[in-house]
């Protein structure tokens, strides 16, 4: 992308709200980030908003909170990614030059939503009998019995995320105490070797962000370094021997490995230009294996590189800084805008006690239901 | 009605096959591509590789190799069952046709381990109103023959 630039970011913070409406939590997060970007509502030309759990048209009932202005409202899902796909729909509305400004805003109220309860009405698909941390668990279990890996380097991935979100005022999980691997170990066991702690947990927010052209970005704010987005790649699954075919949260770990590709092509970089990055760590393998997907590290190497402190502060390459989905929570359609939120602040050098050290280039990662990947660079001028 | 003469009936059509004698091991339902010789679970119209619409309905092996497993520990959803009450394996199985699936897995953790030979088995999950039994799939490891 040659002419997209963040204008603004907010969130309402993700935790547990009851009392919250959707309608509520968006119009905290969008109010910041238009005063962020220094606009307002009726400057905004085309709108992108994304959740998960919701009846239809739920996204233009929201948007009426802001305004009635008759722009383009379009909702868009994708599962987990669907965040990270409102803002790559924003992003291309606004280089294509279809509009100078556009909003992506994700919203969801995940505790709400999701009943607990058994399902013993028809069944969809047979795996629907199936708890989807399993799916991760395998993922773990596969790699443990390929490359040694032990339950240890998973907790240290959860730690690290863990104490992240306590730095983090909307990180959903904020320890008062810093939490140790030993401590994540010894929480519940969920599906063998996930625990609780290893794992995102369920909650309700909101996140917005606003994007426009750079000259735009200039004109806003000139005392601001410009944040560019470099690159927005959005890949599904390719076929390959061994791929299962029940369920939507088992697609392969190669489609990680060719969105980032497509996108440090774009972006005209390589990993090891990256100063930060966000992962979709819904479980803590997931992050495990994103290290060497996204060549943050090469094959074979993420526990050594987890040994060596490589991905905590401080380290060769800090991941998931706001604490990741294990941590800042995970209520489905905002998540993706949260990851441009930590992202953009770190670029700014605004993000506090997380600041990554004169951050440059942050890359920001998310999988939708494992059957798509989004992937976005964002970098400062 | 007597456990012996009780009907037996599959969670999902079309998946797996619920022979009359609960001797005899269910078998997948599958897809195979007959210009390039791929096979598929569940069963689909166009091959996934060649894209092909020459495809044909096949039934495939009971009997896989585990190419991974957890053990999930909370009840499973939908099934009544005693075993499931504690929670339940699943696992990642290669049939020798092609096709990797993902079922529920009979036994605790410390039965499970990569590359063990598992056979599919009926499993029941909970009765129904008419008071057939409704019944999926799992996997139970056996010992390897030499």
């Amino acid at each position: 992308m040659k002419n997209v630039a963040v204008l603004g970011v907010g969130m309402h913070p993700f935790g547990v709200w009851h009392d919250s409406p959707n309608a509520d939590m968006s119009l905290v997060a969008g109010m910041e980030a238009l005063n962020d970007a220094g606009l307002t509502f009726p400057d905004i030309q085309a709108a992108y908003v994304g959740y998960i759990l919701g009846w239809t048209m739920s996204g233009v009932r929201v948007m009426k909170e802001f305004g009635l202005t008759g722009i383009p409202i379009q909702h868009v899902e994708n599962a987990s990614a669907t965040g990270s796909a409102a803002f790559r729909e924003a992003c291309l509305a606004v280089e294509s030059g279809r509009c100078d400004v556009a909003m992506a805003l994700g919203f969801d109220k995940m505790t709400t939503s999701i009943s607990t309860a058994p399902r013993d009405g028809a069944m969809e698909n047979m795996e629907d009998l199936i708890l989807p941390a399993a799916f991760f668990a395998m993922w773990a279990t596969r790699r443990m019995h390929e490359r040694g890996t032990k339950p240890e380097h998973l907790a240290k991935i959860a730690a690290k995320n863990l104490n992240y979100g306590a730095r983090n005022p909307n990180s959903q999980r904020q320890p008062k105490e810093i939490i140790t691997p030993e401590k994540v170990l010894a929480s519940r066991m969920v599906a063998w070797p996930l625990t609780t702690m290893m794992s995102c947990p369920i909650g309700d927010g909101a996140a917005c962000a606003i994007v426009g052209s750079v000259d735009l970005a200039k004109k806003l704010q000139p005392d601001r370094p410009v944040i560019r987005v470099t690159a927005s790649s959005l890949q599904s699954e390719r076929y390959e021997r061994g791929h299962i075919f029940q369920g939507p949260v088992v697609g392969p770990p190669q489609m990680t490995r060719d969105t980032s590709t497509e996108a440090y092509e774009e972006a005209g970089i390589g990993p090891e230009d990256l100063d930060l990055v966000q992962v979709h760590d819904a479980f803590a393998i997931e992050e495990l294996l994103y290290y060497e997907l996204l060549g943050l590290c090469k094959e074979g190497e993420a526990e050594a590189a987890i040994e060596r402190g490589d991905f905590e502060p401080g380290g060769r390459i800090p991941v998931s800084t706001d604490g990741g989905l294990i941590a800042r929570g995970h209520p489905g359609g905002p998540t993706g805008l949260a990851q441009i939120w930590e992202t953009v602040l770190q670029l700014r050098g605004e993000a506090e006690d997380r600041q990554v050290d004169n951050a440059r280039i942050g890359l920001c990662h998310m999988m939708g239901g494992g059957s798509v990947c989004a992937i976005h660079i964002l970098k400062r001028d | 009605m007597t456990e012996e003469t009780r009907t037996r009936i599959p969670i999902k059509e079309d998946f797996f096959t619920v022979p009359s004698s609960p001797q005899v091991p269910p078998k997948f339902l599958g897809t195979r591509c007959k210009e390039c010789d791929e096979y598929f679970f569940p069963r689909r119209a166009i091959c996934a590789k060649c894209n092909s619409q020459n495809t044909v309905d096949v039934e495939m092996s009971s009997r896989g190799t585990l190419y991974s497993y957890t053990f999930v520990h909370i009840p499973m959803f939908g099934s009544s069952a005693e075993e499931h009450k504690e929670g339940y394996g699943v696992g990642q199985v290669d049939l020798p046709e092609g096709p990797r699936l993902q079922m529920p897995l009979a036994g605790k953790q410390a039965d499970f381990r990569v590359g063990l030979t598992v056979q599919a088995e009926l499993s029941t999950l909970r009765r129904d109103d008419a008071g057939n039994d409704v019944v999926t799939v799992h996997f139970r490891p056996v010992e390897e023959k030499p």
